[in-house]
């Protein structure tokens, strides 16, 4: 595993320097009210910078992302699609990230068997708390995506 | 796809056609030194729907809200768009400018291009870019955005406190002189919380038993408190105005008891109802056990503040039967301690080893007392004059953070014995005296450490039972650490005292009083309004599956009608859109998070 | 030479220091000599240049990390003092003596510079254990045999005569308690631990590439060193994934814990028992790992050996001045040797024996034991020979 990572590494450095722009991922994050939007506030009043590659939908709870609300931006060529809610036990709603946990497991499932990278799709907790968390996260899945390359389905629908 | 089409027409029933005002916010230069504003507002009065797009120095100022209401009355809006600050901080503000000029307040979106872009991306060109997709994403809904009714709830009047220390019992009197009824929940035998257990305090030196009993007494005494001792909340339900709560024993294990027939506990169990909870549960005293370099485990001569404090009551500082003839004392134990996980400053412990160290030379005249500090704070009225007044009657203060303690064996009083930890004898700290910028060993035949204030360990009992945030050094979180200093993420839930971070006494009761008057204003006013983005059912669309029942926590759907439909009370319905994502048949709509508004803002920023 | 202050108080995050001065306050060296932490941040705090020439008590630090620990705002003061040492070192104004610990190393792979063909020499009388061994493992890479526990034996182990005997002792435990470990033969080379905390970074990296590669080319689950000072820095620094580092004494208290190995009842046959022993904490095993519990884990396993504790101890156990390459350097103040007043300690407890499980401490403390006249009292020992002695009867046929 480390070893792909130290050979991918040079590549994207070199994408770096060379005067072509290089990929930029598209991804979409549902964001619950109460945990992880409070915590991407945070990461802003805390002024901790991350990738402008995220844009926010702001939804009551995790537990209410609809699988339509994943799929949608994956087959219109988004790169990504972010959920983030409460950490286990703190959900406002008190079970409604357990649900969007399950949901999103059968959802991956749905992806693969339907050929969509379903590693294009994360799950994470982040408390409102956890600003750094947020942009941690964030430039991870920025950086994950851009070395995965542009979702397929850019390209096909453009077809 | 099918049901996703089905949704959609629900939805697209609108009644109005859109017109929208954007209004695009610099925030000083909070957002326009990153995000060209002017070119984001340009680009969003070319977007479907929107009639004015306009940007200003600061929208939430009172001739930004005169710009909105102008436009709304000169252009007939029907929908208004702010893209600033997070919602979180204005939207308030801004449904309130469109109600006033009879837009429906629901109609209202807000783009958030400060916390979640100027503040948080450099590069300018991509900044605005993003800021350009937010809104055309926030237009985009409101485009769809329906009139929502505002429903007020009736509320329960009455407080829950939680924590009977000097916190929780001044809230419970001001709550208690309003005449409503305040329930004290307290887990231990007794009311007082950690001053119990000093002597004096504080720029005062006014003894406890002077200060304590008698607020104890009027708490317990008043006709409106309702004292639980060694209880503890086991459960709560429910929302601001109209909270359900349990109280249960509280056990020596700390350990909620009462249900379990295992345990016993003669503390009552009861189910409350009130409209706002207050937290108070205070902190704890850090362990020296984490700085083992500092031999708190190993000496007896080594002690805490706290455990100074007892002696002090005593009135006995003797060291194995003698009298000590130096006195140290290490401020910052456990705190502004990065290796311990404290990176805080405890705010008392300064104070408090002034105290300390004072009572030391009243009752020891002929003792040498020395403070190790690495900075003296004392800040607060009264404070420095106290510091003064501490260093005027000979205690010596010397600047340097004590690295280590250690004891000779070969000093005298210490028995030759195998085992070092028995006997007392000098201990010798070793430090470097920072001023002089020496290396010094000090002898001393009493150590006081000044250990720090941390949270409660079972925090987070409390944590997950009222679903409250915590800050990073792990005290409560409030909702704005400015503006809102005493109210939480959670409506209807207050902090008052320790439990937020460390504060002394009268911090702790300023605290307080201010969260009482926060928690009142709901109960005093009668009523709060309740969330207007409930969900709904299509009761043609329904099946009857009953889905939707398992699902809602909150008991909202029932299917009693003769058709055997389901139907959500709005009045219980939260608005989680649980049960909207569960409804096989699609029947379920999440007011003012519709599955077609959130699928157009896909659509807006996914172009 | 003025050094440009700036860029490395940014690199090491000096700027974080409040100056309180607990790391001067616990280092040990500083109350010998003029070796002064806190002020030393404190310049490069506030001053645009230093002149790292006259500071010639970088050379006192023994890297005993007691200043990374205590330091209660995470900076990392004793890496600041690495760091002047390899300007130092850069520009080739170093002690003597270091220099040529540094060339013996560079040239055969020792600080004292000895032959490398001479590295298994310790193993002398056991060359059927060593053949077994080496076949195990020096042919590591061409991923001949397997090897699931390496054996490191460590420059001092291999030619210093007073510790040869420890690593032998570690050897035989080991096949006692059934395991068959390889080591990396002739081919191993100083870990350079000491030469990272000298300050030369360059031949360290060398070094990390060389042992990484061989030790990474054997495959082995675990390593397990004699020195404290080769633990630390392959758990550390050297970043070898998948590989469980150990001390000696955490492999052996894990076996005696899971009854691997056991200590024949004592007799009057055998010498060893009886023993009051007190027990020196490394700095490098303690300190810097937190390893405390593991070696009197072991010591109270011996039977009839009874363990007197000294009172600084664990945490504030008092660096012995060997390490961090001290061994090399004498330092500004040859007068007062740490070393002496740790036995001193040592003698106070009324213990016969000073309990060691580092090579360095084991030098240092033996001479100090000497100088002080304490010989009649305290003999110095590793932990490995204690353990030794106590399965001797075993070996019996
Ligand atoms: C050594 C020392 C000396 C000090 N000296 C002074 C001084 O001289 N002057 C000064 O102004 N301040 C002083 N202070 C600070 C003072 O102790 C605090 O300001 C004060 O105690 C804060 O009160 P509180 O009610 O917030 O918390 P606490 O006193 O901690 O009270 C909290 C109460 O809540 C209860 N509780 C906790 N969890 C639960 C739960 N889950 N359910 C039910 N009950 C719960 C606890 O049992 C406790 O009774 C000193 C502090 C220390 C450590
Ligand atoms: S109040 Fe004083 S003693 Fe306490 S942590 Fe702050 S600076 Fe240290
Ligand atoms: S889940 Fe949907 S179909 Fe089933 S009862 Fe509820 S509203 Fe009706
Ligand atoms: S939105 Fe949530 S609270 Fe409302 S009825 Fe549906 S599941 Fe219950
Ligand atoms: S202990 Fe840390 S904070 Fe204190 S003086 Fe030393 S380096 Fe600075
Ligand atoms: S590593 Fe040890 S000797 Fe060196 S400065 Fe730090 S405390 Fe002093
Ligand atoms: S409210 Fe955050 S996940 Fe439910």
């Amino acid at each position: 595993m480390s070893d792909q990572a130290c050979e991918a590494k040079p590549a994207a450095q070199l994408a770096a320097a060379s005067p072509e722009p290089r990929f930029e991922p598209k991804i979409v994050a549902f964001l619950c009210n109460w945990c992880t939007y409070t915590g991407a506030d945070l990461a802003g009043t805390s002024r901790i910078q991350y990738p402008p590659n995220v844009r926010i939908i702001r939804l009551m709870c995790s537990g209410s992302v609809d699988p339509t609300y994943v799929l949608k931006p994956l087959l219109d060529g988004a790169d990504g699609v972010l959920i983030g809610g409460c950490h286990p036990g703190d959900c406002h709603y008190q079970s409604g990230n357990y649900k969007a946990r399950r949901r999103t497991i059968a959802l991956k499932e749905i992806l693969r068997s339907a050929g969509i990278d379903e590693t294009r799709v994360w799950l994470r907790w982040i408390s409102a708390s956890e600003g750094q968390r947020f942009a941690d996260t964030v430039t991870e899945m920025t950086e994950f995506l851009r070395e995965k390359g542009p979702n397929p389905m850019r390209t096909e629908w453009a077809v | 796809m099918q049901r996703l089409s089905l949704t959609l027409m629900g939805d697209t029933m609108m009644e109005q056609k859109p017109r929208i005002g954007v209004y695009v916010c610099h925030c000083g230069v909070n957002i326009a030194a990153v995000v060209d504003v002017e070119r984001v507002a340009r680009a969003a009065a070319e977007l479907p729907g929107v009639v004015v797009a306009r940007d200003n120095t600061y929208m939430c100022s009172d001739p930004g809200q005169a710009l909105i209401k102008q436009d709304i009355r000169e252009h007939g809006l029907n929908r208004v768009v702010v893209a600033s600050c997070s919602p979180r901080m204005h939207e308030r503000t801004f449904r309130a400018v469109a109600q006033q000029e009879g837009v429906n307040p629901y109609q209202v979106e807000m783009a958030n291009i400060r916390e979640q872009c100027s503040w948080v991306h450099r590069d300018k060109g991509r900044a605005t870019e993003k800021a350009g997709l937010l809104i055309s994403s926030a237009v985009a809904k409101a485009t769809r955005l329906e009139p929502l009714e505002q429903r007020e709830v009736d509320v329960t009047p009455g407080v829950v406190i939680i924590g009977g220390g000097v916190a929780g019992m001044t809230v419970a009197l001001d709550v208690a002189n309003t005449g409503l009824p305040a329930y004290l929940v307290e887990r231990q035998k007794s009311l007082g919380g950690r001053v119990a257990e000093l002597n004096r305090t504080f720029p005062s030196l006014q003894p406890v038993s002077e200060l304590l009993p008698p607020l104890i007494a009027r708490v317990q005494d008043h006709p409106n408190v309702t004292v639980f001792l060694r209880s503890c909340v086991s459960q709560v339900e429910g929302y601001i105005g109209n909270f359900e709560v349990e109280i249960s024993g509280y056990g020596e294990t700390g350990t909620p008891v009462g249900g379990d027939p295992g345990s016993k506990s003669d503390a009552p169990r009861a189910g409350l109802s009130v409209g706002a909870i207050i937290v108070a549960t205070g902190y704890d005293v850090f362990d020296p056990d984490r700085t083992p370099e500092l031999g708190y485990r190993d000496y007896p001569n080594v002690i805490t503040s706290l455990e100074m404090e007892e002696r002090l009551i005593r009135g006995d500082l003797t060291v194995d039967g003698r009298s000590p003839e130096r006195v140290a004392f290490v401020k910052c134990v456990g705190s502004r301690d990065a290796r311990v996980g404290n990176s805080h400053c405890s705010r008392v412990c300064c104070m408090y080893t002034a105290k300390q160290s004072r009572l030391v030379r009243e009752m020891l005249p002929e003792a040498d007392v020395t403070v190790f500090y690495i900075d003296v704070r004392a800040f607060g009225k009264g404070g420095e004059e106290f510091y003064d007044e501490a260093r005027s009657q000979g205690v010596r203060y010397r600047r340097g953070n004590v690295s280590e303690i250690y004891r000779k064996r070969s000093a005298p009083g210490v028995d030759g014995g195998l085992a070092p930890h028995a006997g007392a004898g000098p201990v010798v700290l070793v430090a470097e005296d920072t001023l002089l910028g020496q290396p010094i060993e000090f002898e001393a035949d009493l150590v006081v450490l000044a250990v720090g204030m941390e949270p409660r360990k079972d925090a987070g009992v409390i944590q997950q039972l009222l679903k409250l945030p915590r800050s990073a050094d792990g005290f409560f979180l409030e909702a704005h650490p400015k503006l809102r200093p005493v109210d939480t993420a959670m409506d209807g839930i207050f902090l008052a005292g320790c439990c937020q971070g460390p504060k002394d006494i009268a911090d702790t009761v300023t605290q307080a009083k201010a969260a009482a008057s926060s928690a009142l204003i709901p109960l005093i006013r009668g009523s709060v309004p309740v969330e207007s983005a409930s969900a709904v059912v299509n009761e043609e669309l329904c099946a009857g599956c009953a889905m939707c029942v398992d699902v809602c926590p909150y008991d909202a759907p029932t299917i009693a009608n003769l058709w055997r439909t389901s139907r959500i009370n709005p009045v219980l319905c939260k608005g989680c859109g649980a049960c909207a994502v569960t409804c096989p048949s699609s029947a379920i709509r999440l007011q003012h998070f519709t599955a077609a508004q959130v699928l157009a803002q896909v659509d807006a920023l996914v172009q | 030479m003025a050094l440009k202050t700036q860029k490395l108080t940014e690199q090491l995050e000096l700027f974080g220091c409040i100056q309180c001065g607990k790391c001067t306050g616990g280092c040990p060296v500083a109350r010998k000599t003029t070796l002064n932490m806190r002020t030393l941040i404190y310049h490069m705090l506030v001053d645009a240049d230093m002149d790292v020439d006259a500071h010639q008590e970088l050379w006192d630090c023994t890297a005993c990390f007691t200043c990374v620990e205590r330091c209660p705002k995470d900076v990392e003061p004793a890496e600041l003092i690495i760091s002047l040492r390899g300007e130092l070192v850069e520009s080739g104004r170093v002690p003597e003596t270091l220099g040529t610990a540094l060339m013996g190393i560079f040239r055969q792979g020792n600080p004292s510079g000895m032959a490398r063909q001479d590295r298994e020499l310790w193993a002398e009388g056991m060359e059927e254990s060593l053949e077994r061994a080496k076949g195990l493992a020096s042919h590591a890479g061409s991923a001949q045999e397997e090897c699931e526990l390496l054996y490191f034996v460590g420059c001092i182990p291999s030619y210093d005569q007073r510790i040869q005997p420890v690593a032998r002792a570690l050897l035989r435990t080991f096949e006692r308690a059934g395991l068959d470990p390889g080591t990396l033969g002739t081919r191993e080379s100083c870990c350079g631990n000491e030469v990272r905390r000298m300050g030369e970074a360059g031949l360290f990296g060398m070094l990390v590439e060389e042992n990484g590669e061989l030790l990474r080319g054997v495959g082995a689950r675990q390593l397990v060193t004699t020195s404290p000072h080769c633990f630390n820095t392959f758990r550390k620094e050297y970043g070898l994934d998948g590989m469980e580092v150990l001390h000696y004494t955490q492999l052996l208290a894990r076996l005696i814990e899971q009854g691997e190995l056991t200590f024949p009842e004592p007799s009057e046959a055998r010498p060893g028992e009886h023993r009051t022993v007190t027990y020196h904490d490394p700095c490098f095993l303690g300190k810097q790992n937190q390893i405390y519990d593991e070696p009197r884990a072991i010591l109270e396993a011996i039977p009839g050996l009874k363990l007197v504790e000294m009172d600084r101890r664990r945490e504030r156990s008092l660096c012995c001045e060997g390490g961090g390459g001290r061994m090399w350097v004498e330092g500004t103040n040859l007068q007062e040797r740490l070393a002496f007043q740790r036995v001193q300690e040592a003698a106070e407890t009324g213990a016969d024996t000073l309990a060691v499980a580092c090579p360095f401490c084991l030098l240092t403390l033996e001479d100090a034991v000497k100088v002080q006249g304490l010989d009649e009292e305290l003999c110095v020992m590793d932990i490995m020979e204690l353990v030794d002695i106590a399965l001797e009867e075993d070996l019996d046929p």
